[in-house]
């Protein structure tokens, strides 16, 4: 027996407590993580790294509004611009309404330029691509959709509409894979195939994606373009795709604040709850911890040996809530993800894991610091009572 | 027996403070002990023979005087030395055992044996004879709450012996065991005393536990009243 099976042993000493701190532990870091990495994804989703140098254009009354196609040529025409792609959010579902996933009716020549980083990696071949433009009807699908409802090139889906009122039925031409899952969860068609069906979109679209030639670019981009269509028929809101993806999230609340609050609220509830436990079970060992010293063991030791029993106990309890808060995010992933799109990005990162367990390796230090400290502060004749 | 005392007191004061009361308890004590010695401490409640127990174990300090045990200077050693220096010089024999309940009989013995160098293997020899000595190698695995109160003294005294120590201290060790079992734990006590050397210096209030010393010191109101030699 050494130190680490002195403090397993130790801990068996009152188990339900020992079960009752880890199980207060574990389902702590399970709040705390799972609200963290919901701080992430959301993060993420306005600090995508893929658009930097994208902004959005669209109707300064809101997205249900629609632009003249007219204003690409505008858009074009500027220095800064690389090329822009023209994207109506069409909002069908497969077979069940419940079945929700991002489908858009997309320009088939850009939307590659607009969007390469996504596709970059997605491994669509010259061929494909040619099949696809080709085809009036066919689609691209992303490579987690379509695993989720087992499609293959060459099938057939009909997409009922919502908004518009039409139904196509799309054939997969190409199953792309993207960095991120999100990212693989969505269906686009071509424009044309809207405009045909909907002779209201005829010449119209909701947004514009533009494509800079640099970031820096953006500031006066968005600028100028806004003050030309300024006190126009249809005036126009840009801003960068970031701040696009932003106003989304805003749409629940300032939740930022909300889930920094609660996580902050667990993890002060944790030491407080902690702290009394370990403090009782500290003082109900103050004989044992004075027999001790008796025996040689030194002021440090005996602190030491308590506190690191308490960093096991609540570390313990931190690596249980993580494994659990991993499980549930696969869970979720799914999920929540066919309500929230950005929640197919949703895990759990090595940043929040560190943060989660430095936080449980803290509770534990901070719960049993000072009953230790008062413990070995007592005189050993008065802790002892009988010698 | 050795030759030379092995603990030397000179004039030991010690006194307790009740916020700004202070209740003297021992008052200017000299004493020597001589080594492989068996002395019962002895003396009515409040005499002051634990706090003077407590002193020469190193586990209180006086308000006066000094104290020179096991050829060290107490008075001298900060906190860690004097922890140290109980863990190489003296065993522990409390009245209620005091074993660590979440520990078997084993590992209650290699206690002290953690904070010396001594590799799993020295360990386990260590233990094993101390067990042996206080004939419970059969139960070295069982838990002090699967043994007697006897039982539960004799593991103590095979933890307190297991680091060869030179000074044995005991308050008590029979106050909490029915009669067999007392004379077992003093008659144990007894051997380590003639068969190993050791000196033992014990508390008690039971003339028949003090009968088992070759001597006897009273104490009376924090004052040496007299050292006796017990005739057998």
């Amino acid at each position: 027996m050494k130190w680490l099976g002195f403090i397993l042993k130790s801990m068996r000493r009152s188990r339900l407590r020992t079960l009752l701190i880890l199980g207060t532990m574990t389902f702590g870091v399970l709040v705390v993580a799972l609200l963290l990495s919901l701080l992430t994804t959301l993060d993420s989703v306005a600090n995508n790294p893929n658009s930097t140098n994208r902004i959005v254009v669209r109707h300064k009354s809101g997205l249900t509004q629609v632009l003249p196609r007219s204003y690409e040529a505008y858009l074009r025409q500027q220095p800064e611009v690389e090329t822009v792609c023209g994207l109506q959010w069409f909002g069908g579902f497969y077979q069940d309404p419940r079945n929700f996933f991002a489908n858009f009716a997309s320009d088939e020549e850009t939307l590659f330029q607009v969007f390469r980083e996504e596709f970059g990696t997605s491994g669509i071949t010259e061929e494909q691509l040619k099949e696809y433009k080709r085809d009036g009807t066919g689609c691209i699908v992303g490579k987690a959709l379509a695993d989720k409802f087992g499609w293959k090139v060459g099938d057939t889906i009909p997409l009922t509409g919502t908004i518009f009122p039409i139904s196509p039925r799309l054939t997969i031409r190409v199953i792309f894979k993207s960095p991120k899952p999100s990212d693989e969860n969505v269906i686009h068609f071509h424009y044309k195939l809207l405009e045909e069906g909907v002779p209201r979109m005829k010449g119209r679209v909701g947004t514009f994606f533009v494509r800079t030639k640099s970031p820096d670019d953006i500031p006066r981009l968005i600028e100028r373009i806004d003050r030309n269509y300024a006190n126009s028929a249809a005036e126009t809101l840009s801003e960068t795709e970031n701040s696009f993806n932003l106003s989304f999230v805003k749409m629940l609340g300032n939740i930022n604040v909300l889930l920094q609050g609660i996580s902050l609220v667990v993890l002060v509830a944790l030491v407080f709850v902690s702290f009394s436990t370990m403090a009782m079970a500290i003082r109900e060992r103050t004989t044992e911890i004075s027999v001790f010293r008796a025996l040689g063991f030194s002021t440090g030791r005996v602190m030491g040996l308590v506190i690191l029993e308490g960093l096991v106990l609540t570390g313990s309890g931190g690596a249980l809530g993580l494994g659990l808060t991993w499980l549930l995010a696969a869970v979720l992933r799914p999920v929540m993800g066919s309500v929230f799109p950005f929640f197919q990005d949703f895990a759990v990162q090595a940043p929040t894991m560190l943060l989660c367990m430095g936080g449980a390796l803290g509770v534990g230090f901070v719960s049993t610091f000072m009953p230790a400290y008062e413990a070995v502060r007592k005189p050993i004749t008065e802790g002892l009572k009988t010698l | 027996m050795g030759d030379g005392p092995i603990i030397v007191l000179r004039d030991i004061a010690k006194s307790y403070w009740r916020e700004t009361l202070e209740i003297p308890v021992l008052h200017g004590i000299d004493l020597e002990i001589p080594e492989g010695g068996y002395y019962a401490l002895m003396g009515p409640s409040g005499s002051g023979k634990t706090t003077l127990l407590n002193l020469i174990a190193g586990i209180d300090r006086p308000t006066g005087g000094t104290l020179k045990v096991c050829g060290f200077e107490l008075n001298d050693l900060d906190d860690d030395e004097l922890a140290a220096w109980r863990n190489q010089h003296v065993g522990f024999i409390f009245q209620n055992y005091n074993l660590v309940p979440v520990l078997n009989a084993f590992e209650n013995v290699e206690l002290p044996l953690l904070l010396t160098g001594l590799s799993r293997r020295g360990r386990r020899e260590r233990v094993e004879h101390a067990l042996e000595l206080v004939n419970l190698t059969d139960r070295m695995l069982n838990y002090p709450r699967q043994l007697s109160g006897g039982q539960e003294q004799r593991v103590a005294i095979a933890r307190a012996v297991v680091t060869d120590p030179d000074l044995l201290v005991a308050d008590e060790p029979t106050g909490a065991l029915d009669g067999k079992n007392a004379e077992e734990v003093l008659q144990l006590m007894e051997r380590l005393n003639q068969d190993l050397g050791k000196t033992i210096l014990m508390v008690t209030h039971d003339p028949k536990a003090a009968h088992h010393a070759r001597m006897q010191i009273h104490l009376e109101k924090g004052l040496l009243d007299k050292t006796v030699e017990v005739n057998r």
